[in-house]
């Protein structure tokens, strides 16, 4: 939910990066952090297991500047991928104004794709949103392994709106990164309403 | 979506300066279910408001969890106790928390004491209208313009650059 403060005049959206475990959301996040000049960009908080991998969430913000007269800011956060922290996974959700969902590109991470996806669906759907005309970009992830998903696999299993935005991506070089963030923050904006 | 607004910010930074002054706290702050900092009084320039906002926000929720599984609906005060500094959490209605750092643990009582009777005040101050005739949101913000020049910053930095050449899809 986007939070308008007219006092202290600002906006502030949240973007979730969720998907299976081990599919690149934190990589993404790391690579954003590091690519965005100091003044955009706040300090990124990992909340991470002894194996590096999520516990319960990363996040940063990101100040983009003023706006007729308001601060806009971003609010970027990944959620744990593995199976069992499904109930972190809800409290870090709730309250998004926009998802990158992040797939693992890997014929064999198909399932656990679709898994993720399907959970996500569902956990939009009990909060009351419409997962439908929800702001979300799909990235492929990982486009530099092999054997590869072909693009449209996700989208074709899970019967998705053929308008969704979808990206492909190589984080943890860089690749397609940057430009899912442009297009999930665009689908925000768009998206934004006072009501 | 929804937008959640607040108006009377500079209300609530009021109420939490009263709080910290009373209880000789380090900080107060009102944080919002989303991890978003609504306002805040004190020291604050030592403590990472944002990230404690997020990360209190996180910490909240996931009590709100373990209550449910142990019959509760939620658990409505939470105190932290490290060796020089506390930190008090309690829900202020459904969406927001109040968070007070404080160093003497003396001062518990205190604390307790003024966070309870602020609770409704702050309620007050972040869910009402705005005192003022002033214009409202609707017509401070005006969307077409917030829209096209938010666009054109995210465009400029969020910069896409020649690694970043993967084909996306519609739209």
């Amino acid at each position: 939910m986007p939070h308008l403060d007219l006092d202290e005049r600002q906006v502030v959206f949240k973007i979730v990066y969720y998907g299976p475990g081990l599919s690149g959301k934190t990589t993404n996040l790391r690579f954003i952090h590091r690519t965005l000049a100091e003044r955009y960009r706040g300090d990124m908080l990992e909340l991470d297991t002894e194996e590096e991998r999520t516990l319960f969430f990363d996040f940063f913000p990101v100040s983009l500047g003023d706006v007729e007269g308001f601060s806009l800011r971003f609010h970027l956060y990944t959620i744990p991928g593995q199976v069992f922290y499904e109930a972190s996974r809800r409290i870090i959700l709730q309250g998004a104004d926009g998802i990158v969902f992040v797939a693992d590109s890997q014929t064999d991470r198909l399932e656990d794709n679709l898994e993720s996806f399907r959970m996500m669906q569902a956990n939009l759907t009990s909060f009351g949103y419409d997962s439908e005309g929800f702001p979300m970009v799909l990235q492929y992830n990982k486009r530099d392994l092999s054997p590869l998903l072909e693009p449209g696999t996700i989208e074709r299993e899970l019967d998705l709106d053929p308008g969704l935005p979808v990206t492909e991506s190589v984080a943890t070089s860089g690749r397609g990164v940057m430009n899912t963030l442009k297009i999930v923050s665009k689908e925000v904006i768009r998206r934004f309403r006072l009501d | 979506m929804a937008t959640r607004r607040f108006s009377n910010t500079r209300r609530t930074g009021e109420i939490l300066k009263g709080i910290v002054k009373e209880t000789n706290a380090v900080t107060a702050l009102l944080i919002s279910r989303e991890g978003v900092c609504i306002s805040s009084a004190g020291q604050t320039d030592s403590l990472n408001a944002t990230a404690l906002a997020a990360l209190v926000a996180g910490m909240f929720a996931a009590t709100r969890e373990v209550a449910n599984i142990v019959g509760e609906e939620h658990f409505s005060i939470l105190l932290q106790q490290g060796e020089k500094r506390n930190i008090h959490i309690s829900l202020i209605g459904h969406r927001s928390m109040l968070v007070v750092v404080f160093e003497d643990n003396k001062r518990i009582g205190r604390v307790r004491l003024a966070t309870r009777k602020a609770a409704r005040k702050l309620l007050d101050s972040i869910e009402k209208p705005p005192e003022k005739k002033e214009p409202s949101g609707r017509e401070e913000i005006s969307m077409p313009d917030f829209r096209e020049y938010a666009l054109n910053l995210v465009d400029q930095i969020f910069n896409v650059g020649k690694e970043d050449d993967a084909p996306s899809g519609p739209r």
